[in-house]
């Protein structure tokens, strides 16, 4: 059974906003979302890179503590985001509790405050504080908190997926999702990832000399995919969620249509866990491609998983050149809102979208004087408009995980 | 402590820990306020603390089972109080 999956609702919290209206104007007008890190009681004293794209508008939550009880901050964005989602999609409560709707959703270790709480508890080493460590610890942190706490407040009964695969967790997510819909297992998925502001996250990049440390005065000006200057990543937050339909039903409702998934892959390298994998990228795009049933030619935009690393960006401009040649467009999103973790493929996904609506692709940002070594591929450094059917999404995961979405104008 | 005085205790426990504004005394605290077993088990750690003992695993699990309104939880802990003050072995001051 091969299934059309549409996309029919989606919601986003990112750097650069949480309103399509925000989002596209920022990405017009070439906004950055990466602000100072703020200051905390210990890590930030330590962490070089003084940068994080960071959610600094007020969020207004309304969860009576039924729901909150059991929720972390990162599960706060998650359900915040399905909330929204699910106001736009008009799905009727009845199908919501079908058993047909899933969920897959991920983060990239549950709730890390919350896990710093239990072990607050553990360190101090007496029975009160033992006896904190309770289930509610456990629910507000676990790793699949996001995916369960949304199917608790909407009465989601289908299957639940929480993919946990670091910067591929929500292009794994919306990947999966495709294909639980596209081989009859479900009829609509919400798909999406979510993760928290976090300073051990930005520990960990740092001490592999990964984050960016040269821009800590002009937080704006970085990352810089591509470019000879640029320094590494920036971490950073937010949330979004899609969700996919069978096209037949959502046809059948009128559900507002904006975009198809018509390809997907995942592989793996099959070697190192850190180290970006030529091969291992080139392979991943073309099984995307070839799970399309489409060539390389009718893809019209890329948008880069660019972290701006030194070897991270330079051996995807190779894979890109290899597979895509030297005249389809590229933008490194996270230019604009750091590399927000397990969000980032679906929050890339979801931009995708509003250019593919809008008819532009939006530039790479501060790419002033690009790396000779990502030098030969097609990079956006001004606004093109221009419409888009097709687009790549790539992402790539320590683990050596690579996915390739597939996203196509609906028509 | 009186019962009355354990009583203002648990309404600010319920009001403070679990937003539930003055439940009736015999209120299905599950059916009318949502207050579930996790609730349960939060509500044991902060009389832990307003009554100063420490309540061990097999009288938690036994009030679990009966506690579905405020006056059996006022009964429980009337049971267990004075029990726990002439050296019951299963609760012991703090």
């Amino acid at each position: 059974m091969d299934r059309r999956v549409v996309i029919t609702g989606e919601a986003a919290i990112t750097p650069i906003g949480n309103t399509k209206e925000q989002i596209v104007k920022n990405l017009l007008t070439g906004v950055s979302g990466v602000k100072a890190i703020r200051e905390d009681a210990f890590l930030s004293k330590y962490i070089h890179s003084k940068v994080f794209g960071t959610i600094d508008y007020p969020i207004e939550y309304d969860f009576d503590r039924k729901y909150r009880k059991t929720m972390g901050p990162v599960s706060f964005y998650a359900c915040q985001v399905v909330k929204d989602l699910l106001a736009k999609a008009g799905l009727d409560e009845a199908f919501i509790s079908s058993g047909r709707l899933g969920v897959a959703f991920g983060s990239i270790h549950g709730s890390p405050s919350m896990q710093r709480e239990i072990y607050r508890n553990f360190y101090q080493n007496n029975e009160s504080a033992a006896s904190a460590i309770s289930a509610v610890s456990y629910l507000k942190s676990m790793v699949h908190t996001t995916a369960v706490n949304i199917t608790k407040m909407f009465h989601i009964t289908g299957r639940v997926l929480s993919s946990c695969t670091a910067c591929t967790t929500s292009s794994q997510s919306v990947g999966f999702g495709y294909e639980m819909i596209k081989y009859g297992l479900q009829d609509a998925m919400i798909c999406g990832g979510a993760d928290e502001y976090d300073l051990t996250t930005v520990a960990v990049f740092d001490n592999l000399l990964a984050c960016s440390t040269a821009y800590n005065d002009t937080p704006h000006l970085t990352p810089r995919p591509f470019d000879a200057d640029r320094d590494g990543l920036v971490v950073g937050e937010g949330a979004g969620a899609v969700l996919l339909e069978e096209y037949e039903r959502a046809r059948k409702r009128g559900a507002n249509i904006i975009g198809e998934i018509v390809g997907f892959s995942c592989n793996n390298n099959g070697g190192d866990l850190i180290l970006p994998n030529l091969d291992g990228i080139i392979q991943a795009i073309r099984l995307g491609l070839e799970s399309a049933g489409i060539g390389p030619e009718s893809v019209d935009f890329v948008s880069a998983h660019a972290t701006a690393t030194k070897m991270g960006d330079v051996l995807e401009a190779k894979a890109i050149e290899r597979v895509f040649g030297k005249s389809t467009p590229v933008t490194g999103l996270k230019s604009y809102i750091g590399h927000t973790m397990a969000s980032c493929g679906i929050i890339e996904t979801i931009l995708t979208l509003h250019m593919i609506e809008k008819g532009f692709i939006a530039p790479t940002l501060h790419l002033d004087r690009v790396d000779p070594r990502c030098a030969n591929i097609n990079h956006a450094t001004r606004l093109i408009e221009t419409p888009i059917r097709t687009a790549a999404v790539q992402n790539f995961a320590f683990g050596g995980v690579n996915t390739s979405l597939l996203v196509k104008a609906f028509h | 402590m009186t019962r009355q005085e354990i009583q203002k205790e648990i309404y600010k426990i319920f009001q403070e820990q679990f937003e539930i504004e003055d439940p009736g005394l015999d209120d299905d605290l599950k059916d009318d306020h949502g207050f579930d077993s996790i609730d349960a088990v939060e509500l044991f750690i902060e009389l832990e603390k307003v009554l100063q003992v420490n309540m061990d695993q097999e009288i938690k699990k036994e009030a679990m089972e009966h506690i579905r309104t405020v006056n059996q939880i006022l009964d429980y802990v009337d049971q267990f109080l004075p029990r726990q003050k002439t050296s019951n072995p299963n609760l012991s001051s703090k």
